[in-house]
């Protein structure tokens, strides 16, 4: 059928002028609209014209130059991987990675910009068109079906580059198709090819996006493309006149694929266990700071899954070792995931590994981003407080911050000046960086106290940084009045001494198990053994991946990621670490 | 000090609180009940405005009429940079008077589509519509080789005049009376610009554009 056939066709769709930065420009192909907007990095989104949250049109939303933004209530979604990166409803949780926008393919040349709804192979080349700057016209709608215009389009008339004032061209029909029609124009040794491509906006619509082989310079130039695009405006009112008389086809509706609306609504239910499910290389390997490694890791193949500021990823080592690593990346920076690493010197293997004998170019085995971290847009202000390496996942919270005109500040501790790391993200966050450096503990202390004075309603803070930091700035900000809600933190490791000694039962409520759990195991391992799947990540009970709802029972918590009620409310436990102080524990898994 | 006489759906108003807050003028606004109370018709309204139409302004017993005249008369009187409606330059007051008739002949379209969607008025839809886009196509056609003579705005100065005011609310609130803009692309980015004057205020309909 026509329409299988041509779902198959690449078509231009826009013109690159129509894409100026922060723009969404319109556009539709055969009854399926299309929001197509221009990253600051350059990159071309051609997206499904809706929004997942309530369908409304994203051609009206907000092109910050990494994310487009939903006029209606506020979803972002990321350059590139149309993943939503925040839903300002829920503003304390991720949103789930199946949250991602339909997105088509864009392909940009001879001045169009090119997509397909499922392209077999690339745009294929125009004869004629290679040689030299070829010359977008300005793009006329029609009201009209194709067949229509491509039919009007082979007796169209123009005059070459530098003869534009006469009417005498030789006009000869070069190629055409069902899409588009060559015609080549001679006049007094003077010749231009001129491709007209014809755009199926609907069954009813089309528009004709016109290239010259020559751009004929800056001086002649505008007046050659009056002279087309008064030509072709002849053209389309002729056509026009043509199509009014017939009776007008029935629009094409285009299939939606819809978003089951709890999925919409809510945050991802759970991922699967320790998987390497991504395969990148290091694309860069620099120093990042003083003793900390920069690793930029690009996809093999393919877009890497939507991050969020405050996501971290697993990375499994060449040696067998799985480590954690924030990403550093700012929104909309969606081609690469940057890390940084620090070198340890009591790492067990991971940091040093990761320094010495992963190299540019090698591979590696990573997982999707999880983001136990997330942070909120709706604070009123917003305190970062880092700790040495602890920096990473808040580098990416103040990009994102600032890009967005956030109120914050971020407090960067660190031993001098070339341990700061990342500078040159660090130099666009200068209004509001404020390093502490070569502070005693106790002066952290003082600092810590200074920073966190003042809290008002809606304030929000997040700290990360080595283990005692985080309890001196938990212990002071508890003092200072924060409540527990509005203090968020991620340890890179849980150092307290996990007690392993005690047995216990539980049960499983949805999976209908009754598991026994003994001395020197996990819960964890457990439920593993029993195939119950689990998503883990850090398995030493910091970064949360592997919470558990408790129905019933007395949890004994030993992990680091629970802020202190949630302790004390004995509603949620980490299930690599924790254990029971009841006999038994009912888990909603 | 000014008094508008504003009906906060109207979009004939609204370029009038646009330039105001643009040029900080400081004004206070007398609602008018123009649907469903089609106050604009009573007694007390004709007598400020005998065609029964809004907006009227009244500015210390000056009363005004039509929203180009006013536009005229704030940017005349309250501009200080005088680049709104530059009085020394008959050539461009030429093309500003032009593009503000233009205006009125958008309302006489996109707004009429938009009152037949909206409040139900009884009118030849079809022919609104059709008048909207023959007047839209002429304005798209002059921006997008405006974008090419490094001409931003509708008229030939280099940052916006009346001429951009008068013609932004209705183009904007089009989509309200069936009148899609997906074929004018180069007025979906003059709207851009205009969202991004400093000064900007929105009305029901209108979203602000983000940051440039
Ligand atoms: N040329 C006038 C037209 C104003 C106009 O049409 N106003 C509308 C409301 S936005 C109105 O009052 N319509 C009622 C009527 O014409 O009877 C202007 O620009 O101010
Ligand atoms: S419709 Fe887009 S955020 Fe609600």
């Amino acid at each position: 059928m026509q329409q299988e056939r041509t779902r198959t066709r690449w078509h231009p769709i826009a013109a690159s002028h129509d894409l100026p930065p922060r723009h969404v420009f319109h556009a539709q192909l055969w009854g399926r609209e299309f929001a197509v907007w221009r990253a600051d990095d350059g990159y071309v989104n051609v997206w499904e014209n809706r929004c997942l949250h309530r369908g409304v049109r994203l051609s009206i939303g907000i092109n910050d130059g990494r994310e487009l933004k939903c006029q209606y209530h506020g979803w972002r979604y990321a350059n590139r991987t149309a993943g939503c990166t925040y839903i300002p409803a829920h503003p304390a949780d991720a949103p789930a990675r199946t949250i991602t926008n339909r997105t088509y393919p864009a392909v940009e040349r001879y001045g169009l910009v090119w997509s397909c709804e499922q392209p077999e192979g690339e745009v294929p080349g125009v004869p004629g068109l290679e040689r030299e700057a070829p010359l977008a016209l300005r793009g006329i709608p029609v009201n009209a079906p194709a067949a229509l215009v491509v039919t009007a389009l082979r007796a169209h008339r123009f005059q070459p580059n530098g003869r534009i004032d006469g009417s005498d061209a030789e006009m000869v029909v070069k190629a055409a198709d069902d899409f588009s029609v060559a015609l080549s124009a001679r006049a007094d040794g003077a010749a231009t090819l001129a491709i007209f491509f014809v755009q199926p906006v609907d069954s009813g619509r089309s528009v004709i996006r016109g290239v010259l082989d020559r751009d004929p310079g800056a001086e002649a130039r505008n007046a050659v493309l009056r002279h087309h695009n008064a030509g072709l405006s002849v053209l389309r009112d002729n056509v026009e006149r043509q199509a009014a008389a017939r009776p007008a086809p029935a629009p094409i509706e285009p299939v939606y694929e819809r978003v089951p609306a709890a999925l919409a609504e809510l945050p991802e239910p759970s991922a699967h266990g320790r998987k390497a499910a991504l395969r990148v290389t290091v694309a860069r390997k620099w120093e990042a700071a003083d003793g900390i490694a920069g690793f930029e890791l690009r996809p093999l193949k393919g877009l890497l899954p939507t991050f969020q500021p405050g996501a971290h990823i697993d990375v499994h080592l060449p040696n067998g070792a799985i480590r954690q690593y924030s990403i550093v990346n700012g929104p909309g920076e969606s081609d690469r995931y940057v890390i940084g690493v620090k070198r340890e010197a009591d790492s067990k293997g991971g940091s040093l590994c990761l320094h010495e004998t992963v190299r540019e170019g090698d591979v590696l085995a990573i997982s999707e981003p999880r983001n136990n971290f997330p942070l909120r847009r709706d604070a009123v202000k917003t305190l970062l407080v880092a700790g040495g390496i602890g920096a990473t996942p808040l580098i990416a919270m103040a990009q994102a911050l600032h890009h967005q005109r956030l109120v914050h500040s971020f407090h960067y501790f660190a031993q001098n000046e070339a341990q700061l790391a990342f500078g040159d993200r660090l130099d666009g966050l200068k209004d509001t960086l404020v390093p502490h450096l070569g502070l005693t503990p106790q002066e952290t202390g003082g600092r810590l106290r200074d920073i966190l004075s003042g809290y008002a309603e809606g304030m929000h803070v997040y700290l990360c940084g080595p283990g005692p930091m985080l309890e001196a700035a938990r212990a002071i900000a508890g003092e200072c009045g924060w409540p527990d809600e509005a203090v968020h933190f991620e340890y890179f490791k849980n150092t307290r001494a996990i007690d392993d000694s005690s047995a216990f039962e539980i049960a499983l409520a949805r999976s209908c198990l009754t598991l026994k759990v003994p001395a020197g195991r996990s819960i964890l391992e457990v439920m593993r053994e029993a195939g119950v799947d689990m998503p883990s990540s850090c398995e030493q009970g910091a970064c949360g991946t592997c919470m558990a709802t408790v129905i019933e029972g007395e949890p004994d918590h030993q992990d680091v990621y629970l802020n202190d009620a949630e302790k004390r409310a004995g509603t949620k436990i980490m299930t690599c670490v924790s254990r029971a102080k009841s006999a038994r524990l009912v888990l909603d898994v | 000090m000014i008094t508008l006489y504003d009906y906060e759906l109207s979009g004939n108003c609204y370029k009038l609180r646009l330039l105001m807050s643009i040029l900080g003028i400081e004004y206070k606004t007398a609602p008018v009940d123009f649907y469903p109370g089609r106050e604009h018709k009573s007694e007390w309204f004709l007598k400020l405005n005998p065609l029964g139409q809004i907006p009227v302004i009244d500015d210390d017993g000056l009363v005004l009429r039509d929203a180009q005249a006013i536009l005229i008369y704030l940017a005349a009187k309250y501009d200080p940079s005088g680049t709104w409606y530059p009085r020394g330059n008959p050539a461009l007051l030429g093309k500003i008077s032009q593009w503000l008739s233009f205006a009125d002949g958008i309302t006489a379209t996109a707004s009429a589509a938009r009152l037949h969607d909206g409040l139900f008025y009884a009118l030849d839809i079809d022919a609104a519509r059709a008048g909207a886009h023959r007047l839209f196509r002429i304005l798209d056609e002059h921006l997008w080789f405006g974008e090419r003579e490094d001409r931003d705005w509708i008229c030939s100065a280099p940052s916006p005049t009346i001429a951009d005011i008068a013609c932004f609310p209705y183009v904007m609130l089009s989509e309200e009376g069936g009148i899609p803009r997906q074929d004018y692309p180069a007025i979906r980015r003059w709207c851009d610009r205009v969202k991004r004057i400093k000064g900007f205020t929105v009305m029901s309909g209108v979203f602000p554009a983000g940051p440039a």
